[in-house]
């Protein structure tokens, strides 16, 4: 075991050194004929997973527009840390990057502290979807509106819970934020968080009756609220989200919610060459505006917004420093 | 209008040149697709998708439940022939179908494989059409707490794969525990013997631990003793599966079959612990007990209809609820999502002539599923006549590949082999490997539900008894447990008697 550590541990070393002296040597020269072969897009999470088809679905039109196959590679496990480690380590050529989610980059960094990579540590070349968050409780349930809930919560501690895909993901922290918006001053003392094994268990938990509420991407509780199997509370967008029949941020007054919406986009390590970049975001340009891959994926429930690779990195921080903002006042945070 | 009048309209939805051509594709890029180790169901299934976009939503759908059918049934080929299971499904299929091989009777294996399979998948179809709303209510009252249950009963199981010594077993099912509580704690997110390194923070990879356990320590047991086996020709059995066999393991099909359709109907179990239960029932209620592990075929028998009467029962969550019940169901909404098709008790409503139609391909696809998986093992059980000098090099390197695949992580390829030194050590003492299996599938599933039920009830442990479905799966798990220790005295005393005797 040890053994295998250290070949490990020297083969990054190498790498490193190898992506360093490449970078110094002709960080413009391969840019000219850039891609000149295959390019490896890692997909944090197994194949199926929301994340997969987004990134499958895009890569149709967006290799036609790289010129050369985007190989894609699923490198899960560790809720999208190994997957994001892998590109994080990568050299900076362009030739390894990644499709990053809210949950590998604004969330985990937010509330775990031993996460083997920062926020820092890559460079984003744009976001190309974003989900809005729906909050829902069973159809049969009593409760009819946020406030029901937190008077419940607040009646009785413990007896509101929320289910989630596990520690460290969105639904987590989307069920909190939301709570503490609505005026319950410790979600996390005062509502119990039961974590499944992944998010289509967070929404069977509600409907089950295990979990009083979940708060997730629209797309994955469309199904059961066009089913009348669950009631939706709210929407974070500002715009109400088709076949939802809930109140938006803004008819609640609560523009803080507008920052909790899931996204999708793609990113490489952070010392990635701007004129890189800069092809990249003129790709996902052309690519987000295919007729089909839009039809696709409003289909699915996610809303098509690009965004270059400076909007990106000021949407992306914005939103990690109000997550962790909101996981230090509480005491999410994970450090062991 | 009469269930009949449906099937009628969705007949005719269904009987068109596509939708058949999409089914039959479907099955034959699943029976290859899980005939390859580390390609497993999911990954075809997954990778498929992309071009049901572009079909009619039922030829799209039906293409997809084409790949998933056979990507199972395929799966029990490697399993059978190279003791590497295609799919972690039919890991229990080893047990008594590699056993088979080494008898000269890998056709026989292969075709009751088959057989198994396919009427296990019919009566998988049969009860999602017939009873799926009953299924579906029954599925929903299942939180945490009956979870749990469940899984203490399944874990009696180990009993039944422990073969000669129980106390061997037990030991094997600790090693799989211990190694399954490696990754990231659920309730927590702490980090659980990871030694820091992120490769560790996702526990390690099921298809490696399975491959190492079960294909590598055969390779090392021939490198360490080349010339055991000479002489010995595998000869490969023109041997085929009869009519009377069929009969005989007919009754533990048909059990296997319905643990398949009660344990797939319920999201979140999977096929690997419903072929298990299904083969460790049917060794508690065969004549031939004695023979299980030594290449029983009613083993296969048993093992393979449980893992098929899965297939189709999976549907029943996914189309009366909208819920996916593993991952292949995951993918397979996203199918109908894409066509604007939601599926849930609505849909029965408003589209019920492609929920019918569905029902309709299904019915087709077990028959599509004989017909190529015969010809598949047709092609396939040469496979048992190669030569051993041949065989185990080619079979090394599809393991090196078939686990990288997976993840492509070289990570796990070393995970596979320190697996395969630690079943090689237990292959030399004589302990059994499948108890080690159950325990590292099962052992998590537990501790989840164990704590979440805590969490639900704030700590207290009467929530553990909450229903009628617990006191059932707690009344089984005490008979289950009785039973074993007394066949335990019994056994000692027989021996006493025996060594008695002797004296």
């Amino acid at each position: 075991m040890y053994l295998l550590k250290k070949i490990k541990m020297n083969k990054s070393k190498l790498l490193i050194s190898a992506a360093m002296s490449v970078v110094f040597l002709s960080n413009s020269a391969f840019a000219a004929d850039y891609p000149s072969r295959p390019i490896s897009m890692i997909i944090p999470y197994g194949p199926g997973g929301a994340t997969d088809i987004s990134a499958r679905t895009i890569s149709e039109p967006l290799s036609k527009e790289v010129g050369k196959p985007l190989v894609m590679v699923n490198k899960a496990g560790a809720g999208g840390a190994i997957g994001s480690v892998a590109v994080q380590n990568a050299k900076a050529d362009g030739y390894t990057m990644l499709f990053a989610r809210v949950g590998t980059h604004t969330v985990n960094p937010a509330i775990k502290a031993t996460l083997p990579y920062k926020l820092e540590d890559f460079r984003f070349v744009g976001i190309y979807e974003i989900n809005p968050v729906a909050c829902a409780v069973k159809a049969d349930s009593d409760i009819n509106s946020m406030e029901d809930l937190v008077a419940r919560a607040k009646a009785k501690p413990g007896s509101v819970s929320y289910s989630s895909s596990g520690v460290g993901s969105l639904l987590q922290l989307a069920a909190a934020m939301v709570l503490k918006e609505f005026g319950l001053e410790n979600p996390v003392k005062q509502a119990t968080h039961l974590p499944m094994k992944g998010g289509g268990g967070a929404a069977t938990a509600v409907l089950t009756g295990t979990a009083t509420f979940v708060c997730t991407n629209s797309s994955a509780l469309a199904s059961f609220v066009k089913n009348k199997q669950l009631k939706p509370l709210l929407v974070t967008t500002a715009e109400p989200v088709a076949g939802f029949d809930a109140p938006t941020s803004k008819d609640l007054g609560k523009p803080n919610l507008e920052q909790l919406v899931g996204w999708t986009g793609v990113a490489g390590p952070d010392d990635l060459p701007d004129d890189i970049a800069a092809s990249w975001g003129k790709w996902l340009g052309t690519a987000t505006s295919n007729k089909e891959f839009k039809e696709k994926m409003e289909a699915r429930g996610s809303v098509i917004r690009l965004m270059s690779p400076e909007e990106s990195k000021e949407f992306i921080n914005k939103q990690y420093n109000q997550f962790k903002a909101l996981v230090d006042e509480l005491g999410m945070r994970v450090e062991g | 209008m009469t269930l009949l009048e449906n099937l009628a309209a969705g007949f005719e939805l269904v009987a068109n040149f596509e939708s058949v051509f999409a089914l039959a594709g479907g099955v034959l890029i699943g029976v290859i697709a899980g005939a390859i180790p580390g390609l497993s169901a999911t990954m075809a299934v997954a990778l498929t998708l992309p071009f049901t976009f572009a079909m009619q939503p039922i030829t799209g759908i039906l293409l997809l439940l084409g790949v998933y059918k056979g990507g199972i049934f395929g799966g029990s080929i490697p399993a059978i022939l190279i003791k590497t299971p295609g799919t972690p499904a039919s890991s229990a299929t080893i047990l008594d179908g590699h056993p088979m091989v080494k008898n000269g009777q890998a056709g026989k294996a292969l075709g009751m494989a088959l057989w198994a399979s396919c009427t296990a998948d019919l009566i998988s179809n049969l009860a999602l059409i017939l009873c799926a709303g009953w299924l579906a209510a029954f599925a929903l009252k299942f939180g945490p707490p009956e979870f749990f249950t469940l899984i203490l009963f399944s874990l009696t199981i180990i009993a039944g794969v422990s073969g000669d010594s129980l106390l061997k077993g037990i030991v094997s099912a600790l090693f799989g525990l211990i190694l399954a509580t490696i990754g990231l704690d659920l309730v927590y997110g702490t980090n659980r013997f990871t030694l820091n390194d992120p490769n560790l923070m996702g526990g390690l990879n099921f298809i490696a631990v399975l491959i190492g356990l079960f294909a590598i320590p055969e390779i090392l047991a021939m490198v360490w003793n080349p010339k055991s086996n000479e002489g010995e020709t595998q000869s490969l059995g023109k041997e085929w599966v009869t009519f009377a066999e069929y009969k005989r393991c007919f009754k533990s099909i048909v059990r296997g079959s319905f643990i398949g359709v009660f344990l797939g109907s319920i999201p979140g179990i999977g096929a690997a612990p419903s072929a298990f239960l299904s083969y460790s029932e049917a060794r508690r209620k065969s004549p031939n007990k004695e023979n299980f592990g030594k290449g029983e075929i009613e083993g296969v028998a048993a093992s393979e209809s449980g893992n098929n009467g899965v297939a189709g029962a999976t549907l029943i969550p996914l189309l009366a609820l909208g819920i996916p019940g593993d991952v292949i169901t995951a993918v397979i909404i996203g199918a109908f999502m894409v066509h604007n098709l939601q599926p849930g008790p609505m849909m029965f409503l408003n589209s019920p002539d492609i929920i019918y139609g569905l029902f309709m391909g299904l019915i087709i696809s077990s028959v599509f599923l004989f017909l190529i998986g015969s010809v598949a093992i047709r092609a396939f059980r040469y496979v048992a006549d190669i030569p051993r000098g041949i065989l185990f090099p080619a079979v090394m390197v599809l393991c090196v590949y078939g686990c990288y695949a997976v993840n492509n992580n070289i990570f796990d390829v070393g995970v596979m082999f320190a697996m395969g030194w630690l079943g090689y050590v237990m292959l030399c003492k004589g302990i059994p490997a499948a108890p080690f299996l159950i325990a590292f599938i099962l052992g998590p599933l537990l501790e989840d539900n164990f704590r979440q039920s805590m969490l639900m009830s704030g700590g207290s442990g009467e929530i553990l008894v909450r229903g009628p479905i617990t006191w059932f799966f707690w009344t089984l798990t005490i008979i289950t447990i009785v039973a074993i220790i007394r066949s335990g005295l019994g056994k000692k005393k027989a021996e006493a008697v025996e060594h008695g005797n002797q004296e």
